[in-house]
């Protein structure tokens, strides 16, 4: 699928996404025993109701709405039959992308801001399960879950008009039990708020998938000298007289940020992966589909 | 070197200061920007060490700086000492003509002496010792900065006249005395002198010395020699002798160089001028055609600027009239067989002709007159005359029967009576011929005609010195033409008739060319001499150029002109009403020139020898600057600012590139594009020029007159360029071209078998009034006639297509008109009947040529605004069968058709 050139910013971001999604088969999200307030999708439910794939003929009935009369079926008899579908449900997901400020940043090594990038996964997985019969929705968002082809692009817009900001962990937003969170992000802030915040979803219960999206300076450091480094979240300016002597130390924390985010994740029974805006967002799509189908 | 401000210097002990301040203040860090500064945070550095400069930036910067500490010490490279004295200096210079030669190097040598001054701090003042431009007598000007004397010394300008000692003089006196310079005790001056003597020097050079320290800055060697002066020309055998002055100098100096200029500035003869050394003046004779001599303006010193290097002439180097006068007065003018038939017509285009009695002729002044077989009795008549030729005239006789029976005594030479028969039915000799003319003839050099020959004559008494009279003689050593100088006059006889009786030689164009040789010989006269006050009309500037007169010229008597010396009031320049301009010239009045005295006591320089002073200062502080720019530069790079790839395309701005060489012509690259007329080059410039003016002008009037729209014409050379692209080329053939190489001829076969049309053009070949224009073409014609495959040819006719294809055209003219225009034959019907190859002798190009002005530049012969117009009509004609082929051929059947449908 090629942008036609009319295109505004939405439908190419969104073409984008399913140009990366078109490798990977539809992404049904592996079904639980959930409850009937599940709203319908592709998940069988082995009893009739609102489905596309056929279940049983029965009787017309009082009551009935005589546009459901399946006339072909009738003809064969003396009594008129009304055709009813396999009551099929959907699974909801809910994605967040952290919109924070640091997001949007690149450094000289790679071309592409994490945000850019996280949004592009986000899409993309979006279309995986949209092509899936799956309802996706973005958590914190005021908008209704969105379905079918065109919910895409809706997502799509009501991700690029979403304004910069927010804390850089995901919102205390109202979300449906047993449903399925994807949270990206760079989740650099401390680790205690990002235990607190993934333990709320937990508490609902809700489980997912964390994606640390990072820069490779972010994780190499890769500067020397005197350097003047500046926040972009307002935080204090910090004079570094000599780079190369704090990076191993830098190289630490990092690693323990990590490994920390990775063992709240596994305590509030999300799975976690890292990915840095140098490798190509197919291993990054790939992670989140092995995360989501499991 | 010198400083003019050594104490500035100082500053630089205060460097090794700067040093170490620069030493001890870290580089500032490089800024960078990064979301994961919290992890950053708190960090301890495993050592403090203290960030360095470079050592390198830091002697960049200490250069840098010394290098504006001596840039404001003000350095000055070839520094002269300074100025002796104190208090205000004079600065003197010398405006009048002599100094306009050498005018930028005296500004110069002022401008140096206002440097060196400025140093001192003293102001000064600014004296011309010529009169001003109003004739007011030289003043000082006020005392003032050097700063600001310098643009008034700016605008000075050399006046056309000499310079006043005596009034300058008198203001140097003035200034001594003036308020304030009595108590400074010792002035200063500064003398920039033009070096020639004038009245009034001593008193000049006592009042300037009297100021104080005196410097003179002198014209050396060459500057002196080129103050040039012209003076009066002299006639000298019929050449105009150019005089040339100047201050006699030792050794070389380069020849004067004296063009003889029309009143419009075109140069019409040049003569050189070699100075011995030592010599005060010189000459040189004007080689110059007589019937030139009449449009000569004024004689102008090459390379020399100055109101001296122009000698303006007037009327009187002009007129040369010439009056004519028969013996029989009734049948004189008769055509063929009249006395003054041939002289008229021979004399008529050169000079002034006029006819009357011998003393309404004498009466006016005359340069020549001719007596055609009329006898002078002697009496009043005859001692007229005589004074007449005394006094300059030149008497031009011919002998006739009149003559012959009865000569007189204003004769050069005596005369046997009666006269000689050569030929005829009772004698035995033949007409005699011309023999060569002798060296020392003023006819020396004119080609003998075979066909001049002489049938009667008279004879000169044989006399020993008769061969030094005669300036033509006949084969068999009798005299045909003899002169003698009567006076500062001359007495010139021809021994033949004036017409045709006796000789054919009046039938012959050596006639004209000897009359013409004779007039000019003559000595020009003075025009009649208003004796009331003539207004300037046109003035010589100190530059030597032709302007409006200033407003203090004043009207000059007509008789004072010979003795009035160039003055404010009286400038140099033309007199008078446009018909009878007087010249007032400076050299007129001006005697031999001398070298003026040095100035006792004064410090003596040459001018303009040495090198100006330079001075260095603002070079070092740019220097500096452009230091501190590079400095800027490297510690933004060291802060990580600014990319490397930055850097490089900033500095590649600066550099200035030169610009792109003009690719080739957009036309001749894509000649495609649109529709062009082509011609074939030739390899002759002007043959050339003419070709692309001509397709210009055909192009330009095809565009305004039709639907075809062409673009500019393009020059192609069959063989290297693609002929297929243009529909007509346009061959002008050379009557000595080569014939084309082969693969020229093979390419242009090509294209007329494959539809191309050429048009060759022999620009004047046999058959129209072009004839002779351009001798040998046809032979070349023909040659290329066997190399082109040509198919048979036939005469253009009117009922030709070509003569109809846009306009309705029965001849073909183009620059001549008449000759044949040769097309294919009709019955051939290959190529859809349409002429591959058209050949005419009309030189169409030169006929449809334009300037740049949009004016035909080639007259069209025999002439008239209708033969341009139909050559240009011919040339859409051509345009139109080149694009259209026969499709306006119908037209040719068009009676036939409106027969057929019964009308």
């Amino acid at each position: 699928m090629t942008p036609t050139p009319a295109a505004g910013p939405v439908q190419r971001s969104a073409h984008r996404a399913e140009a990366l999604a078109a490798r990977l088969p539809a992404l049904l999200v592996a079904a639980q025993r959930v409850a009937a307030t599940v709203a319908q999708g592709v998940h069988g439910r082995r009893r009739p109701g609102a489905g596309d794939a056929f279940w049983q003929f029965r009787p017309f009935l009082q009551g009935d709405p005589t546009t459901r009369i399946d006339w072909r079926q009738s003809a064969k008899a003396d009594r008129a039959f009304v055709r009813e579908r396999e009551w099929a449900t959907a699974q909801s997901v809910y994605l967040w992308r952290d919109a924070s400020a640091s997001m949007r940043w690149s450094s000289a090594l790679v071309a592409e801001e994490k945000r850019a990038r996280a949004e592009l996964l986000l899409l993309a997985l979006a279309a995986l399960l949209l092509r899936g019969g799956e309802r996706v929705r973005l958590l914190g968002a005021e908008m209704p879950a969105l379905s079918g082809q065109a919910g895409l692009e809706h997502l799509a817009e009501a991700l690029l008009a979403e304004p910069d900001g927010g804390s850089g962990l995901p919102p205390d937003a109202v979300v449906i039990r047993h449903s399925r969170v994807v949270l990206i992000g760079d989740f650099l802030a401390p680790l205690e708020e990002i235990a607190a915040s993934i333990g709320r979803l937990a508490a609902v219960p809700a489980s997912g998938h964390v994606l640390q999206v990072l820069d490779p300076a972010e994780i190499d450091l890769p500067y020397h000298g005197r350097v003047r480094f500046l926040g972009l979240e307002a935080e204090a300016e910090t004079l570094v007289p000599r780079v190369e002597h704090v990076r191993a130390e830098y190289d630490r924390r990092l690693a323990a940020q990590i490994r920390g985010l990775g063992e709240v994740c596994t305590g509030a029974g999300f799975s976690a992966s890292l990915h840095r805006t140098a490798d190509s967002p197919e291993t990054a799509l790939l992670s989140l589909y092995m995360a989501l189908a499991a | 070197m010198i400083f003019a401000a050594p104490a500035v210097l100082l500053a630089l002990a205060a460097l090794p200061l700067l040093w170490w301040l620069l030493r001890v203040t870290p580089p500032a860090p490089r800024r960078q920007i990064f979301p994961a500064i919290r992890l950053l945070a708190g960090l301890d550095p495993v050592e403090q060490e203290a960030a360095r400069t470079p050592w390198w930036l830091l002697a960049l910067r200490m250069l840098a700086a010394a290098l504006v500490i001596i840039g404001l010490a003000r350095p000055v490279f070839d520094a002269r000492p300074a100025l002796p004295g104190s208090g205000p200096m004079l600065l003197v210079i010398d405006d009048g003509w002599a100094s306009a030669a050498s005018w930028p190097r005296v500004l110069a040598a002022g401008d140096a002496a206002l440097d060196r001054l400025a140093r001192t701090g003293r102001p000064a003042a600014l004296l011309g010792t010529a009169r001003t431009d109003d004739g007011m007598a030289p003043s000082p000007s006020a005392v003032m900065p050097p700063a600001e004397l310098r643009a008034r010394l700016a605008v000075l300008r050399p006046k056309p006249w000499p310079v006043d000692r005596a009034a300058a003089a008198a203001a140097l006196r003035a200034w001594k005395a003036g308020p304030g310079r009595v108590a400074t005790g010792t002035g200063a001056a500064v003398y920039l002198g033009d070096g020639i003597d004038a009245p009034g020097a001593a008193e000049f050079a006592a009042a300037l010395g009297a100021i104080g320290a005196v410097t003179e800055v002198r014209p050396d060697g060459a500057d002196l020699g080129a103050e040039r002066l012209l003076l009066a020309p002299r006639e000298a055998g019929g050449a105009l002798v150019a005089v040339v002055a100047r201050v006699p100098v030792a050794g070389f100096s380069p020849p004067a160089r004296v063009l003889a200029q029309s009143s419009d500035g075109r140069s019409l003869a040049e003569a050189v001028i070699e100075f011995p050394p030592g010599a005060a003046s010189a000459a040189a004779p004007l080689a110059l055609p007589p019937e030139l001599r009449n449009e000569l303006g004024q004689l102008v010193l090459a390379g020399t600027a100055s109101a001296g290097a122009h000698w303006l002439l007037d009327e009187r180097w002009r007129r040369r009239p010439v009056g004519l006068l028969a013996g029989d007065a009734i049948g004189a003018g008769t055509p063929l067989l009249g006395e003054l038939y041939y002289l008229r017509r021979a004399l008529n285009p050169y000079a002034e002709l006029r006819e009357g009695s011998l003393e309404t002729l004498l009466a006016r002044p005359l340069a020549v007159l001719v007596l055609a077989d009329r006898v002078i009795p002697d009496g009043g008549e005859a001692e007229r005359l005589e004074r007449w030729v005394e006094q300059g005239g030149t008497l031009i006789r011919f002998a006739g029967p009149r003559l012959a029976e009865h000569p007189d005594g204003l004769l050069p030479v005596g005369l046997l009576a009666g006269d000689r028969a050569l030929g005829g039915a009772l004698s035995w000799s033949k007409p005699a011929h011309l023999a060569p003319f002798p060296a020392g003839s003023p006819f020396a050099g004119l080609a003998v005609p075979e066909e001049v020959s002489v049938t009667r004559q008279v004879l000169a008494e044989p006399r020993p010195d008769l061969a030094r009279h005669a300036w033509a003689g006949l084969t068999d050593g009798t005299p045909l033409v003899t002169a003698a100088t009567r006076g500062a006059g001359r007495i010139v006889l021809f021994h033949v008739s004036a017409n045709a009786d006796w000789s054919n030689l009046a039938l012959s164009g050596l006639f004209v060319d000897m009359l013409r040789r004779l007039v000019a010989l003559s000595a020009g006269i003075a025009a009649e001499s208003e004796s009331g006050p003539q207004p300037p009309a046109l003035t010589l500037d100190g530059f030597g150029a032709l302007g409006p007169p200033p407003v203090a010229a004043l009207p000059l008597a007509g008789e004072a002109f010979a003795h009035t010396e160039v003055s404010p009031r009286h400038p140099p320049g033309l007199y008078g009403p446009e018909a009878s301009r007087r010249a007032l010239n400076l050299g007129a009045a001006l005697g031999p020139l001398a070298a003026s005295a040095p100035i006792a006591g004064a410090a003596e320089e040459p001018l303009g020898a040495a090198a100006p002073e330079r001075a260095l200062g603002p070079w070092l502080i740019a220097a500096a600057l452009a230091l501190f720019i590079l400095d800027l530069l490297v510690s933004l790079g060291l802060r990580g600012v600014l990319r490397r790839g930055a850097v490089a395309a900033a500095l590649a701005l600066l550099l200035v590139l030169p610009p792109a060489p003009p690719g080739p012509h957009a036309a001749e690259r894509y000649p495609s594009l649109a529709i062009h007329l082509a011609y074939v080059v030739t390899g002759d410039d002007g043959v050339d020029q003419i070709s692309r003016a001509g397709l210009l002008g055909l192009s330009d009037y095809v565009n305004q007159r039709t639907a075809a729209v062409l673009a500019e014409p393009v020059a192609v050379a069959p063989g290297r360029d693609d002929l297929s692209l243009y529909p007509l080329l346009y061959w002008p053939i050379l009557a000595d071209a080569p014939l084309p190489p082969a693969d020229a001829l093979a390419a242009l076969n090509d294209y007329m078998a494959h539809g191309g049309i050429i048009l060759i053009d022999t620009r004047g070949g046999a058959g129209g009034s072009g004839e002779d224009f351009n001798p040998g073409v046809d032979a070349v014609l023909a040659g290329l006639g066997k190399a082109l495959s040509v198919p048979p040819l036939a005469p253009l006719t009117t009922e030709h297509v070509l003569a109809r294809a846009f306009y309705l055209l029965r001849d073909f003219p183009g620059r001549y008109v008449g000759a044949p225009v040769w097309v294919q034959r009709q019955q051939d019907r290959a190529n859809d009947s349409v002429s591959p190859v058209i050949i005419g002798a009309n030189d169409w190009a030169s006929a449809w040529a334009v300037d740049a002005e949009g004016h035909n530049p080639y007259a069209v012969i025999p002439g008239g605004a209708h033969q341009r117009l139909l050559a240009y009509r011919f040339g859409v004609n051509l345009v139109m069968y080149a694009l259209t082929g026969n499709y306006k051929g119908d037209q040719v059947h068009v009676p036939a058709i409106l027969e057929r449908l019964g009308q």
